[in-house]
């Protein structure tokens, strides 16, 4: 999710779906990728994930977000093309190892659920911003205390990141060097973390205070209003949720008849 | 109202689901301090993850709805800011937090001695509830070299992959639970009486 809304010039479509419809977009999008049983199907649930994510024309950030996963994928790919229980057509060789084609189809399979799940997030992270989500969530009846402990994350970790680094910056200049054991950089994640954890603690407690002091719990506490008109957006969640209902059926019934 | 008078307000049973005022602020935290940990751990490359101490310490100090959210809300965040993959451990946060804040109301974490059989405990959880998101997700993998290692040797010996996967999984979760439960610990027991005795919603 983007900090301001300055930075999130939209085209007018994306802007008009509502944050709600975007996660349900995900749930649906990484339900298709597991209800597909086959590589062909799992390929397709992809590519549309892909076209997606692409609609947002940030690469950077997409790359980003799969060079995360990008480790497991390989690890899955090696693993599972030499060792998968159901392994008996040898695909290829490299030195003594036999890598075989039921594990590596496995392995696929896996990897375009994953790349799944990716894509479709992407496309909730680059085009909703938090005071938007925060918004939409109060107006649509979630209590100002969640929508406060769900968004509050967003603006707390830029200052934390922040506090962090100073605090680096400080005991570097105390002279605390980099450690090269694996024992000494344990022992050097103390003299960071509790001055950080303190002041962390130190700041939630005043703005408690300031929560209290302010009424937060006031029940009549007006939502603040939607800045920009949804298209349709009951119709939309109805329609994804009624989408997803089906593809767990389809899921069900594949796993029973199966 | 000073902050003492605010702290007794708070006051709430050990199993409340009524979030305080202090608990709303004290996830969003925790579950910074769960992200900047993580971060601060792969930027020294250590060998384990770390980003569980907040939710170890909104446990010990706020009880254990606190801590199951401030876990569930950190791989939420995670996974909408970073890497979606995390979103689906959010279950194994929650049954963190409960089982640290469980663990901290019958003593565990109040001698260091304790505290080893604490982050057994809390390893053998996570690992229980991590294992089927292995196995349905990445077919038992956890995408961690060394514990994928152990995995991988285990199938090749014609392991069940659940019990591989659950050994892959627990051998990495107890060196990082047993590092996490030494630092929240440490961490406690330095953080200034006033912070514990507001959070906690107790008198001095």
């Amino acid at each position: 999710m983007r900090n301001n809304a300055e930075d999130l010039a939209l085209p007018a479509w994306q802007a008009a779906i509502d944050p709600i419809s975007k996660l349900l977009l995900i749930l649906l999008f990484t339900l298709a990728a597991f209800t597909a049983g086959n590589l062909p199907s799992a390929i397709i649930v992809l590519a549309a994930s892909f076209i997606l994510a692409l609609l947002t024309k940030n690469l950077h950030a997409l790359w980003g977000m799969c060079a995360f996963s990008l480790f497991l994928i390989l690890t899955m790919l090696l693993i599972q093309g030499l060792f998968w229980p159901g392994n008996h057509t040898a695909a290829f060789s490299v030195a003594s190892l036999t890598f075989c084609q039921e594990g590596l189809d496995h392995a696929a399979l896996l990897a375009c659920r994953i790349l799944t799940i990716i894509f479709s997030s992407s496309f909730f992270i680059q085009t909703t911003t938090i005071s938007e989500n925060a918004r939409y969530l109060e107006n649509s009846g979630l209590s100002y205390q969640q929508v406060y402990v769900l968004m509050s994350v967003c603006y707390i970790l830029p200052q934390m990141q922040e506090n962090l680094r100073k605090i680096q910056l400080a005991q570097k200049a105390r002279g605390i060097a980099p450690a090269k054991s694996l024992l000494s950089r344990i022992k050097n994640l103390f003299p960071v973390l509790l001055p950080l954890i303190v002041k962390s603690f130190q700041q939630a407690m005043n703005r408690s205070i300031a929560l209290q002091l302010r009424g937060y719990a006031n029940p009549k506490r007006r939502a603040a209003s939607l800045k920009q008109e949804y298209w349709k957006d009951k119709f939309c969640h109805r329609l994804l949720i009624a989408n997803c209902l089906v593809l767990l059926g389809v899921k069900a019934c594949l796993i029973i008849f199966n | 109202m000073d902050s003492k008078e605010i702290s007794s307000k708070n006051k709430a049973s050990f199993w409340s689901f009524k979030l305080s005022a202090h608990a709303m602020t004290l996830i969003p935290a925790a579950v910074g301090i769960n992200y900047v940990a993580k971060a601060f751990a792969e930027g020294l490359k250590l060998p384990v993850w770390l980003g569980s101490l907040g939710t170890f310490l909104a446990s010990m100090l706020a009880g254990p709805v606190a801590g199951a959210i401030s876990g569930f809300i950190n791989n939420v965040i995670y996974g909408l800011t970073l890497s979606p993959v995390s979103t689906v451990y959010a279950l194994t946060s929650i049954g963190i937090g409960l089982a640290v804040a469980w663990l901290n109301q019958r003593g565990f974490f109040k001698r260091p001695v304790t505290v080893l059989p604490a982050a057994i405990l809390i390893a053998l959880v996570s690992a229980l509830i991590s294992t089927p998101l292995n196995v349905i997700f990445w077919s038992g993998q956890t995408g961690i070299a060394w514990g994928d290692a152990l995995f991988a040797s285990l199938v090749a010996k014609h392991v069940n992959i659940w019990i591989a996967s659950f050994l892959d999984e627990f051998v990495l979760d107890l060196l990082d639970k047993t590092v996490v439960a030494y630092l929240a610990f440490l961490i406690y027991k330095q953080l200034p009486k006033r912070l514990v005795y507001f959070f906690k919603g107790t008198e001095e």
